[in-house]
């Protein structure tokens, strides 16, 4: 589906927020929230692909980590897991208000040691 | 299979950097540019699973509307112009977007398809999105509404496997509804599945073979275009 596009998208980051730097990462951490519609094994597949294809960046690891889906519950006032894809709180009251889940970021960068 | 990437060799300290740095942020942008440009224009983004009736529902919805609200519709498809002369022939105003074979459209190509059709005087913009319950749902289109068909065909057990479009839906249209008698679906146990994943969202059944419920789908559409010209007024 669109992994490439997302790979993609970690390199044209990095390289906007690293610039020349980014020849020395070693590794890129992303964290992908469940509701992401993010499969690890084809993200790395992809990325993969993509590091196949260009040389600089032959040398560089992926690490993908998933998070689950957290709500908040209104009426209890706290958090809870999302599982089975049921969006409701252990009290009965359904919630759409999503903490953590849709999230898709860089979230780690380790550099070669120089 | 050996790892040529192997951190077996490497040692010493490593610098490392903590950080959040956001993917697919450029889309967040255009769409936020495309809200700034259709200010007046209420902007409904239609998903569905290939062949649940979206382009049918927009000629017929068209068809109903056309005395009533000067509506207009930007169709994704992998491939094929034949969405938009099918709704050309039936009066439509349309423009294709070809997507190239990608799975979703992206804010860019709406962007970019706002400068080739015509939205002088127009009250209501669709968007037909690629036939696809994943992908589309990540890539917000500057829409105010996004509307999801389910076809009784497709079986009532689709919400909750598809949970980020459902979450993500205003309303969610049983397309279809004509077959009800035939084939092995629960309007009530899609609902039930649907607000399980969003409390919030609104279900209506709907036919374009005999005509059940398209009034119901007019009125909602007349009423958020309504509002959204209102919010326009006051921003003024």
């Amino acid at each position: 589906m669109h992994e490439l596009s997302i790979v993609k998208d970690i390199f044209s980051t990095l390289e906007e927020h690293y610039q020349t730097k980014i020849n020395d990462i070693q590794k890129v951490q992303i964290t992908a929230g469940l509701l992401s519609n993010v499969q690890p094994i084809l993200i790395q597949n992809a990325f993969d692909a993509f590091i196949h294809d260009n040389e600089v960046y032959n040398d560089m690891d992926l690490e993908v980590v998933v998070n689950d889906i957290i709500a908040h519950c209104d009426n209890c006032d706290k958090d809870f897991k999302v599982e089975f894809h049921r969006f409701v709180c252990s009290c009965g009251t359904p919630s759409t208000n999503i903490v953590q889940g849709n999230e898709l970021f860089i979230s780690k960068v380790i550099f070669k040691q120089s | 299979m050996s790892n040529p990437k192997s951190l077996g060799n490497r040692v010493g300290s490593l610098e490392c950097d903590n950080t959040t740095l956001h993917l697919l942020k450029a889309n967040d942008f255009v769409a936020k540019a495309i809200r700034e440009r259709l200010k007046d224009v209420c902007v409904i983004n239609v998903c569905s699973s290939p062949g649940s009736g979206k382009t049918t529902l927009m000629q017929e919805t068209g068809k109903r509307l056309a005395s009533k609200l000067n509506m207009a519709v930007l169709v994704g498809d992998p491939e094929t112009e034949r969405d938009a002369i099918r709704m050309r022939e039936a009066g439509v105003n349309a423009l294709q977007i070809v997507t190239g074979g990608m799975c979703h459209i992206e804010a860019q190509m709406i962007l970019q398809a706002l400068d080739h059709i015509n939205l002088e005087g127009v009250d209501v913009l669709f968007i037909e999105n690629v036939g696809n319950l994943l992908c589309p749902s990540a890539f917000d289109l500057g829409e105010d509404y996004r509307v999801t068909l389910l076809a009784t065909t497709e079986g009532d057990d689709k919400p909750k496997k598809y949970p980020r479009m459902f979450l993500t839906s205003e309303l969610m249209l049983v397309s279809k509804s004509d077959l009800l008698p035939y084939v092995p679906f629960s309007v009530d146990a899609v609902t039930q599945d649907a607000r399980e994943v969003n409390p919030n969202i609104e279900v209506q059944t709907i036919s374009t073979l005999n005509g059940e419920g398209i009034d119901v789908w007019c009125e909602w559409i007349e009423e958020k275009v309504k509002l959204k010209k209102e919010k326009a007024a006051l921003a003024e």
